[in-house]
């Protein structure tokens, strides 16, 4: 890991209604090939912060730079530094996995070597072989979240956003999945994560966030919040630190 | 009891709210179709028995004729109006007298009549639409029958009381009246009987508001589908983070409906022409009814398909932009589905309207309120192309660019902004968005 800021998240907003936030003035840092993990209860406002960083969503108010460009000001730049696979997310169920590859790499790439370039990582990193010939509507929900994985790290973005990413992926496909992220990290892509898998969050992170009620309540590698909170695990460390929040509300 | 539980869930499920909004929809359109019809029928009704008479021979015979006439029909509720023609030209004559439709009794009627000819009897009549109801009236045939009737007793008076009739006075009696029709369209009039031309336009009148009303709802449908699926999907997240503008985006979604639009109103358009041309030789191939139906106006030349396609493209584009507005609202594909009626009822509307009624001489009221359906311009769009209504035709293209211009505003804020993520049928956010 560097030290190179790759996001900067400084006060970070977005309110929906009068007095009702969403996220409110969320700020941390991912470093260059850092793994950082926002973890939380629903609602928390994990999405709501991602989508943020993401441009899909304009914050209200703070600012976030990914590689030294504003969500604000710069939405386009930012997202070419990249890439973001949303909870859930689907694929064109008509098109052959094949061609989804070669669609999403060619609004990504510069040029057509560049976008062939990216097209054959893909391949690699799906390892879906033959299959990528096949239409989507075909796979199962293991093979297309393997696929929309490859289409968001073949890129090789400064900042991968992946919301849950192995959801839906047997025990083999995420251990895959949680390697290769690892491994993508020490080559120096930064990575974003969102998960309510706890046993994952901590084998995979560098650093974790855990938000409640729209607020980071807590920040740093997870053996650092297990000693903090005098925990077994990040497990329960979540669970001390959403409670206490809604104790106290703080 | 098992039966039972199963029959509650499927029922259950069935009738679900967007089948209920359906048949409530259905039964308001159809309430006020029927509304409006039933005013357009009652308004045809009341001038149904009016007659407008011309008596260009003017002899104390024709004279009594009439009066005998008026006597009949002012008690049946109708009324009977003496116009002056002065010319062949009636097109021009029917404006200038400000009426509709014309019984004519030539000159030389009386002299026929006294020499046992058949005489000739003229019924002009403008056809101002072709929808079925416009052109309700039973004029021509009150005359010629009260004509006839008139004729017969005056025969009857003074041939019958002289004693035994000879053969030719008999064959007199049998028809006695001679009845030619002339039709006008716009400022146009050929020697067709106006229920001539609306039989054999019946064909072209129905099927170009059916296919409107297919290209609308298959075009709505196409970018619906598109939008909503990609919501429901995370694609578009997955699109709008991707280093593209998002006008890129919806401008990519639109063109291509658009093109696909284009080609689909340019081959029923083309299949249009096709299947007139195949009818109109066919049907009318010798009786010189095919070069009556040109030349009044009737069968569309290449820069009214033009026009038509024109107007039919537009409201494709409507109908795309605000299906784009529609898609953006739906939370899955149940009430994606939901999101068509709408579009469904705006098309439904002037559809039905249209093939029934002549919209431009409904109530002003309604007419305004259908007039405000962008769609209805398209459906109307052949009869004002082939009946000259440049006024209307105009008028409506203005209001469908700028109803265009509106939405396709509306569309790109929408676009542009979260709501593309947080809105949800009924305007609410979505919860799960505020995550």
């Amino acid at each position: 890991m560097e030290n190179e800021k790759v996001l900067e998240v400084k006060g970070l907003s977005k309110q929906y209604k009068k007095g009702v936030y969403a996220s409110e003035k969320v700020t941390f840092d991912v470093h260059k090939g850092e793994i950082f993990a926002l973890i939380g209860p629903n609602g928390a406002g994990k999405t709501t912060t991602i989508r943020m960083i993401s441009t899909l969503l304009q914050a209200t108010e703070g600012d976030a730079l990914v590689s030294g460009h504003s969500i604000l000001t710069e939405p386009e730049k930012v997202r070419k530094c990249i890439t973001y696979l949303p909870d859930e997310a689907g694929a064109y169920k008509n098109m052959k996995g094949i061609d989804y590859l070669k669609f999403m790499a060619e609004l990504y790439a510069d040029n057509n070597s560049q976008a062939e370039e990216y097209v054959k990582r893909g391949r690699e990193i799906c390892e879906l072989g033959d299959r990528l010939n096949d239409k989507i509507a075909s796979y199962s929900r293991g093979m297309q979240r393997k696929l929309l994985l490859a289409r968001a790290i073949m890129s090789k973005p400064d900042l991968a956003i992946l919301d849950e990413p192995t959801s839906g992926l047997d025990i083999i496909n995420a251990l895959e999945i949680r390697r290769m992220i690892k491994l993508l990290a020490s080559d120096g892509m930064s990575f974003l994560l969102s998960s309510h898998n706890m046993l994952e969050i901590e084998y995979v992170s560098d650093r974790v966030g855990i938000i409640a009620k729209g607020h980071l309540l807590e920040t740093g590698t997870p053996a650092e919040l297990i000693d903090k909170y005098k925990a077994d695990n990040l497990e329960d460390v979540f669970e001390l630190v959403v409670m206490k929040k809604d104790i106290t509300g703080w | 009891m098992k039966f039972r539980t199963l029959f509650m869930k499927e029922l259950r499920e069935m009738l679900s709210t967007q089948t209920i909004l359906m048949m409530v929809v259905s039964v308001v359109i159809l309430t006020f179709a029927g509304k409006a019809m039933t005013n357009a029928v009652e308004d045809s009704a009341e001038t149904m028995m009016d007659i407008n008479i011309c008596d260009l021979d003017d002899t104390e015979f024709t004279r009594n004729m009439i009066k005998f006439m008026t006597a009949n029909i002012t008690s049946l509720g109708g009324e009977v109006n003496t116009v002056e023609i002065t010319s062949d030209d009636y097109a021009a004559e029917l404006k200038k007298a400000d009426v509709r439709n014309v019984v004519i009794i030539p000159a030389g009627f009386t002299e026929s009549v006294e020499n046992n000819e058949a005489a000739t009897v003229r019924y002009v009549q403008r056809l101002n639409s072709l929808a079925t109801l416009s052109n309700m009236n039973t004029g021509s045939q009150v005359a010629v029958e009260y004509l006839t009737a008139a004729v017969k007793q005056v025969v009857y008076n003074t041939k019958v009381a002289g004693g035994k009739l000879t053969n030719g006075e008999v064959s007199f009696l049998n028809e006695p009246i001679h009845l030619e029709e002339s039709t006008v369209v716009a400022d146009k009039s050929e020697d067709i009987s106006a229920s001539v031309v609306m039989s054999l336009c019946s064909a072209q009148g129905m099927i170009v508001p059916i296919m409107m009303f297919v290209l609308v709802m298959m075009s709505s449908n196409m970018i619906l589908n598109a939008v909503s699926t990609e919501k429901i999907d995370k694609t578009l997240e997955t699109l709008l983070s991707a280093p593209i503008s998002r006008l890129s985006v919806i401008a990519a979604k639109m063109l291509s409906a658009a093109v696909v639009a284009a080609m689909q109103a340019a081959v029923y358009m083309i299949g249009a022409k096709s299947m007139m041309n195949g009818v109109l030789d066919n049907v009318s191939g010798n009786t010189g009814y095919s070069e009556a139906l040109r030349d009044l106006g009737l069968t569309m030349n290449a820069s009214q398909y033009v026009l038509v396609g024109l107007q039919m493209f537009l409201s494709i584009l409507i109908a795309l932009s605000v299906s784009l507005i529609l898609g953006v609202l739906a939370r899955d594909a149940k009430s994606a589905q939901t999101l068509t009626l709408p579009i469904m009822m705006c098309t439904m509307i002037p559809y039905m309207l249209s093939m029934f009624v002549d919209i431009k001489t409904m109530s002003p009221a309604v007419k305004y309120i259908v007039y405000a359906i962008p769609f209805t311009h398209s459906f109307m769009a052949s009869e004002n192309a082939m009946f000259g209504n440049t006024d209307v035709y105009v008028g409506g293209l203005i209001y469908q660019v700028i109803f265009l211009a509106v939405c396709m505003f509306m569309a790109l804020r929408i676009f542009m902004s979260d709501r593309i993520f947080t809105m949800t049928l009924g305007g609410k956010r979505s919860k799960k968005a505020e995550q």
